[in-house]
């Protein structure tokens, strides 16, 4: 039995800030946590909370996306008669916009029997129950129900959307890009509308041509509609940027974190590479790090995120990097405060280094 | 009507394989754990779909629930086609009755339906307990050069070892004059490595022939093949120089991971496939010590590992060591723990400070030493010493 719910995610919300990584692949398909995607956490939450629908709209970059998520399977999305759907423009539509994006596939909403929708972003990580979320929406008669955390806002954010709510969690002021200290409720992107309103409130941003999502569907209907906050309570990772990029993986050495991020009773799913286990060689000094399958590690690594397929020569060093799939590091090199993408080769004795607060990033397919 | 199928490959998964022991309690022998993440049935069922061959019938009997499971619709092998694919035969009940498998050549006879429907040219027999990587398609080929009825493949064995294995004599070229079970003599060391490729209608109306004769025990090796040979059809040795090993014993098993482990042993894990956790990527802790090992994803390491293979879900302790020993799924070994020279089941719990097995150097003795096993799920309460070679299977208190 699923629930009257149905997912959309927007594989390109938050890409302004983040071009390293996004300037050819989707913020859906940035790799996290040496082996997973960003889009499998909003795709494995919405299939652990028994949403059988989810859309995933793209505008663009989405080769990669497509080869990530395939026919949804992975997540047991790949059903008969409901499933995974991938939406990408058509037609010369312009999806520049949110608003613009599902205007244009009005046809993909109509067809959903699925009363409500959740629309989410691909630029989180957390282990969420949709399925509580919405549970409270209905409850509490809301037209909206958005998500939200108490952190400090965001610096690398491009104009980050704060609430203010009341004890009952009524959201009695929207605000973008406030200056503010301290913790606030933070939107972390998440939100349950009834599908007839959300393609109301659409039609009218388009036909105003008022199409920013939080300024014109958001900001501009608090008087007219009831929306209420979610707190989540949750561990929870938003990435803007390639600094926060760098500590939200680091943030994963933290036993707790990753206990609750890959709660075994709610898997995070990915797709499936036949990685044999890693291997580690005589003369490998391995400490604090995450690391995935597929790798072959004879030199040393402390502090890092070393991801499947990786192999790291003998007298290497490796520290405080996060080192992306089927990356190549020889024997006698040093590298330090590094984000190094996929398959990158790293030569015999050269030496890379960033600083904690400035980590450096290497393209994908570099050859140093 | 089922689209016609060159060649279906029939694997005996139906052993019980009691010199394993309490591995196999709950499990029949393929379903074993193997190399880090495999159970060794991922090794014939990945070579099946390497080599092409698409229709795969695994006969089971002995404990099947978690074969049966594990192998499911045969995705995760590509063995899940339209029209063909992996299927589990287990013995049934039939207007003539009801019968277990009682050995090799009946488990086949008794699924010749199965066979029929892909109305195939060619048939290959293989078992469940090999570690190995073949091309069978490089052996079919073989077996279609030469024109054979049967085809056996073979591996060079040294001549001490030739009288533990079933031997085939052969002329120059390969074809089989004798069989020679287990001699105590070998003249040659050819060993069956009990992979067979048969065109389908000679070895039909073998298996029919065979069922008739109330003096068989309906088994290949010992029945069907010389009966074969007997009657002149023509039957070739087909020569296999890759890693091979039966993985029967506790010794042979421990052998074969420990040889993943092995810089100079050609084998390799690629292109195996197994239906996998999802689990994240491990964890090694800023004490960690960890050398020539293999370790799975899931896994915490807070210990020393040295000559080691940790399965998915495996937690070590700090200070805890484990040498050359071998750790399947979800165990946990806790702080301090000592584990040497053994293998330690899914879900097992080595307490606190506890020592399994023992480092063969202490035990001048060689027959007070051997590999230390302990079951599926069991309890080691802390500060237990569990002495090297002994089996365990029940909880071990101090």
């Amino acid at each position: 039995m699923g629930i009257n719910l149905a997912g959309i995610i927007f594989a390109n919300v938050g890409e302004e800030n983040f071009p390293e990584l996004t300037s050819n692949r989707t913020m859906a398909s940035v790799p996290f946590g040496g082996k997973y995607r960003l889009v499998d956490f909003p795709l494995s939450n919405m299939s652990n909370s028994g949403i059988n629908n989810v859309a995933i709209i793209t505008r663009k970059n989405f080769h990669s996306l497509l080869d990530h998520v395939g026919s949804g399977v992975a997540w047991d999305l790949s059903k008969r008669r409901s499933g995974l759907t991938i939406l990408s423009p058509y037609g010369g539509h312009s999806f520049g916009h949110r608003i613009e994006a599902i205007y244009h596939l009005h046809g993909y909403f109509e067809q959903l029997t699925e009363k409500y929708i959740l629309l989410t972003t691909s630029n989180y990580v957390a282990n969420v129950d949709y399925q509580k979320m919405y549970e409270r929406h209905r409850k509490s008669g809301a037209d909206i129900t958005l998500m939200y955390k108490n952190m400090p806002v965001s610096k690398n954010a491009h104009d980050p959307l704060v609430f203010n709510v009341d004890e009952n969690d009524v959201i009695t002021q929207i605000l973008i890009n406030p200056q503010t200290e301290g913790e606030c409720a933070c939107s972390v992107g998440a939100l349950i509308i009834k599908k007839d309103l959300l393609m109301d409130l659409v039609r009218n941003c388009m036909s105003k041509n008022t199409l920013d999502f939080r300024k014109h569907l958001l900001q501009d209907n608090l008087g007219n509609l009831k929306m209420m906050g979610y707190n989540f309570e949750g561990s929870i990772s938003l990435i803007h940027s390639v600094d926060e990029y760098y500590t939200e993986n680091m943030k994963l050495m933290d036993k707790a974190v990753r206990d609750e991020i890959f709660n075994p009773s709610y898997p995070i799913y990915t797709k499936v590479r036949d990685d044999a286990p890693s291997k580690y060689g005589l003369t490998s000094v391995v400490k604090g790090s995450l690391v995935a399958q597929g790798c072959k590690i004879d030199g040393e690594v402390e502090n890092c995120i070393i991801s499947k397929g990786v192999h790291i020569g003998k007298g290497a060093k490796v520290k405080n990097c996060i080192i992306m799939q089927d990356t190549i590091i020889h024997s006698g090199a040093s590298i330090n405060y590094a984000i190094i993408d996929k398959d990158v080769i790293v030569g015999e004795n050269k030496s890379l280094s960033g600083t904690d607060s400035y980590p450096i990033y290497i393209a994908k397919q570099s050859n140093i | 009507m089922y689209p016609k199928q060159e060649v279906v490959a029939m694997l005996l998964a139906g052993g019980q394989g009691s010199r394993l022991g309490v591995l196999t309690k709950k499990l029949a022998k393929p379903a074993v754990p193997f190399g880090g993440k495999y159970r060794i049935i991922d090794f014939p069922l990945s070579n099946c779909i390497n080599s092409g061959i698409e229709a795969v019938g695994v006969l089971t009997q002995y404990q099947p629930l978690l074969l049966n499971e594990y192998i499911g619709n045969g995705q995760p092998w590509d063995l899940d086609g339209m029209n063909a694919g992996v299927t589990c035969l287990s013995p049934y009940q039939a207007v003539e009755g009801a019968e277990w498998y009682s050995g090799t050549a009946n488990a086949i006879y008794q699924n010749i339906n199965y066979i029929d429907r892909y109305n195939p040219e060619y048939v290959v027999i293989l078992s469940g307990d090999h570690i190995y990587k073949m091309d069978y398609a490089e052996m079919i080929a073989f077996h279609k050069k030469h024109e054979a009825d049967c085809t056996i493949a073979v591996i060079d064995v040294s001549l001490e070892e030739a009288s533990r294995f079933g031997i085939l004599n052969t002329y120059e070229n390969g074809e089989i004059y004798e069989f020679d079970e287990k001699p105590a003599v070998p003249k040659s060391t050819n060993a069956s490595m009990g992979i067979y490729v048969f065109n389908w209608n000679k070895l039909r109306k073998y298996l029919i022939d065979d069922e008739n004769d109330p003096n068989s025990d309906h088994d290949f090796g010992k029945n069907v093949l010389p009966l074969m040979l007997n009657s002149g059809e023509k039957m070739f040795a087909y020569k296999f120089d890759g890693y091979w090993k039966d993985v029967g014993t506790i010794d042979s098993l421990w052998d074969a991971n420990m040889d993943i482990l092995n810089p100079h042993v050609s084998l390799d894990l690629k292109n195996i496939y197994s239906r996998n956790r999802m689990l994240p990527p491990h964890y090694v802790g800023p004490d960690a010590e960890i050398q020539n090992s293999l370790i799975a994803d899931g896994c915490e390491v807070n210990g020393k590992l040295e000559f080691s293979i940790l399965f998915s879900g495996v937690k070590v302790g700090k200070g805890a060591e484990i040498n050359s020993s071998i750790i399947m799924p979800g165990a946990v070994i806790e702080e301090g723990a000592k584990v040497l020279y053994s293998i330690v089941s899914e879900n097992a719990h080595i307490g606190k400070d506890a020592v399994v097995g023992g480092y063969p150097e202490d035990y001048p003795d060689r027959d007070q030493w051997g590999v230390t096993v302990i079951g599926d799920g069991l309890n080691i309460a802390q500060g237990a010493v569990i002495a090297p070679k002994a089996m365990i299977d029940k909880d071990v208190e101090v």
